[in-house]
């Protein structure tokens, strides 16, 4: 089902975790009070579960 | 304050009822070899969740992770980021992995080569590799407790042989209970590391400064550069940020107590919402980076291996004992838990790969668990004894450990995704990624900035891909599947 689909949801935190780091290597804005480039870290692995949720709902596990 | 024994009797009341918990716990069940190493495969969503925090989370967690903030800043952030990537590839792989044990009835990692290869050699090859990988790092855990327990003990012993008691008790505890024993002892540990974790990161920087975000901002004063990576290249640069994040991304599964714990799982769903619920958890360990940099605002100077300690000397210095013995007790078990289940799939590994398969000792169920138990008590004294003998090897070996787990990778995945591949093919390239990554990383060279591991990983793919296609001859490749 869709297989293409799934695996970009997959990939998707993965390279924004990683190759998308040095776009990002900055301290400014802050939010939260974070430096930015931690703040987009924190973000990207509370977003992480969110689109592992939504492949599960794309093959009807849940 | 100084010299007062009420932390040290914390965690020792801790660690010990924490044992006893878990005695008890598993004190009905019958031992089969399934049952002994990985618990039935009988783990549930929650239990298995627990047993993989409690199993994943060791004392670099709570020391290394604050250590490196302390030291370098921004880098440590690679730990959170690699975490959440990690299960973005193990809600896929995870669950291909557990079907293929559970329909070979498969107990260890190299287990899965064997059976996926067809190839008794490759089984053997990969079990000796765990084993060489594996001692050194339970000598690690050790050397954490260590660091532990004599802060906990302000500063008035040395707590080598406290060390040795506190790691025959937990052999002992092994022998008895199995991987169903310390799935149970990661319920208390996980609460522990929680509570220590969020007293670290927020308790902390609200009584020395006001706020996180006030603490973020006294470190941009001093430090403008710690919060950002160096560009490119550089030595923790941006460049080696993203190769290192994928790399252990991919590695993540493949520890051989890791690999118990996917097999432990009940089925296939418990894996798929653990890989959906696990990342949370790396929230938390964003926590230590805070306390890490707080301490480097608070305890400056520190330099070398200290580093890892920072966090915990500004606990002993301005909180009072209890609070030093529940902190402390928490790394204790972030230190034992986990080699709990190195030594018991060291154990299995030798057991069934090296003595049942290669030599055709203890086939049998009833034998195989005696021989298991044994050696459990067996690896124990040799990883302590290396422990005690050779403080300055154990850093050259560690570079086996994070270097060497990941090589397993491209077979494991390979072994889903391409048919060609072939047992030569893999064990060429397992032996070709570790000959590039091992030497790198000794030297410490990081050609263009990119982590030596991840240098080695492409070698690896490569090599398993060029031996597969060229030596087609010598090995048919695998049937079915």
């Amino acid at each position: 089902m869709r297989p293409m689909l799934r695996l970009l949801l997959a990939a998707i935190p993965i390279a924004a975790l990683s190759i998308a780091v040095p776009l990002v290597n900055r301290v400014e804005p802050r939010l939260f009070g974070l430096p930015f480039l931690l703040c987009w870290i924190v973000g990207w692995a509370l977003l992480t579960p969110a689109f592992l949720w939504t492949i599960g709902r794309l093959e009807r596990r849940w | 304050m100084s010299g007062s024994p009420i932390a040290l009797v914390m965690v020792a009341t801790i660690v010990f009822s924490t044992i006893v918990f878990a005695l008890l716990a598993v004190r009905r069940i019958k031992m089969d070899p399934a049952q002994y190493i990985v618990g039935g495969r009988s783990f549930g969503t929650v239990f298995l969740w627990v047993l993989l925090a409690g199993e994943i989370y060791t004392t670099f967690t709570f020391l290394g992770i604050a250590g490196l903030s302390y030291s370098a800043g921004a880098p440590a952030f690679y730990v959170i980021a690699y975490g959440a990537a990690a299960y973005a590839i193990g809600y896929f792989l995870t669950p291909a992995i557990w079907r293929v044990a559970k329909e070979f009835n498969l107990l260890t990692g190299p287990d899965f080569f064997e059976t996926r290869y067809n190839s008794r050699a490759l089984g053997v090859a990969t079990a000796i590799l765990y084993f060489l990988m594996v001692v050194p790092y339970v000598a690690l855990q050790l050397s954490g407790l260590q660091i532990l327990l004599r802060i906990a003990g302000y500063g008035a012993y040395d707590a080598t042989v406290s060390v040795c008691v506190a790691f025959l008790v937990l052999a002992l505890f092994v022998f008895t209970a199995g991987l169903r024993g310390t799935a149970w002892a990661s319920i208390v540990k996980d609460v522990l590391v929680l509570g220590a974790v969020l007293f670290a990161g927020i308790a902390i920087p609200v009584r020395f400064f006001g706020s996180p975000s006030a603490m973020f901002d006294r470190v941009l004063a001093q430090h403008p550069q710690m919060l950002v990576l160096p560009a490119g290249g550089a030595v923790h640069g941006t460049v080696w940020f993203a190769s290192t994040v994928l790399l252990s991304a991919i590695g993540f599964f493949m520890g051989p107590q890791t690999i118990s714990a996917v097999y432990s799982a009940r089925s296939e769903e418990s894996l798929r919402r653990n890989a959906v619920l696990l990342p949370f958890y790396q929230v938390f360990v964003s926590l230590m980076i805070f306390a890490g940099l707080s301490a480097g605002m608070i305890v400056p100077g520190l330099k070398g291996t200290a580093v890892d300690q920072s966090f915990l000397l500004v606990v002993q210095h301005y909180y009072p004992p209890w609070i030093l013995g529940l902190v402390a007790a928490a790394g204790a078990l972030a230190a034992l838990i986990p080699a709990s289940a190195l030594l018991l799939a060291a154990s299995a590994v030798i057991t069934k790969n090296v003595a049942g398969d290669a030599f055709g000792i203890a086939t049998g169920d009833a034998a195989r668990t005696r021989l298991t138990r044994v050696l459990v008590i067996v690896v124990a004294l040799l990883a302590l004894g290396f422990w005690l003998t050779s403080q300055r090897t154990v850093v050259e070996l560690l570079l086996l450990y994070y270097n060497g787990i990941t090589q397993f990778a491209p077979g494991v995945v390979a072994s889903f995704l391409w048919r060609r591949a072939t047992a030569l093919g893999v064990g060429s390239g397992i032996a070709a990624g570790l000959a590039v990554a091992i030497p790198l990383a000794a030297l410490n060279v990081a050609p263009w900035g990119v982590n030596p591991g991840f240098v080695g990983l492409a070698a690896n793919v490569a090599v398993l891909i060029v031996v597969s296609l060229c030596l087609r001859r010598l090995q048919p490749s695998r049937s079915g599947v």
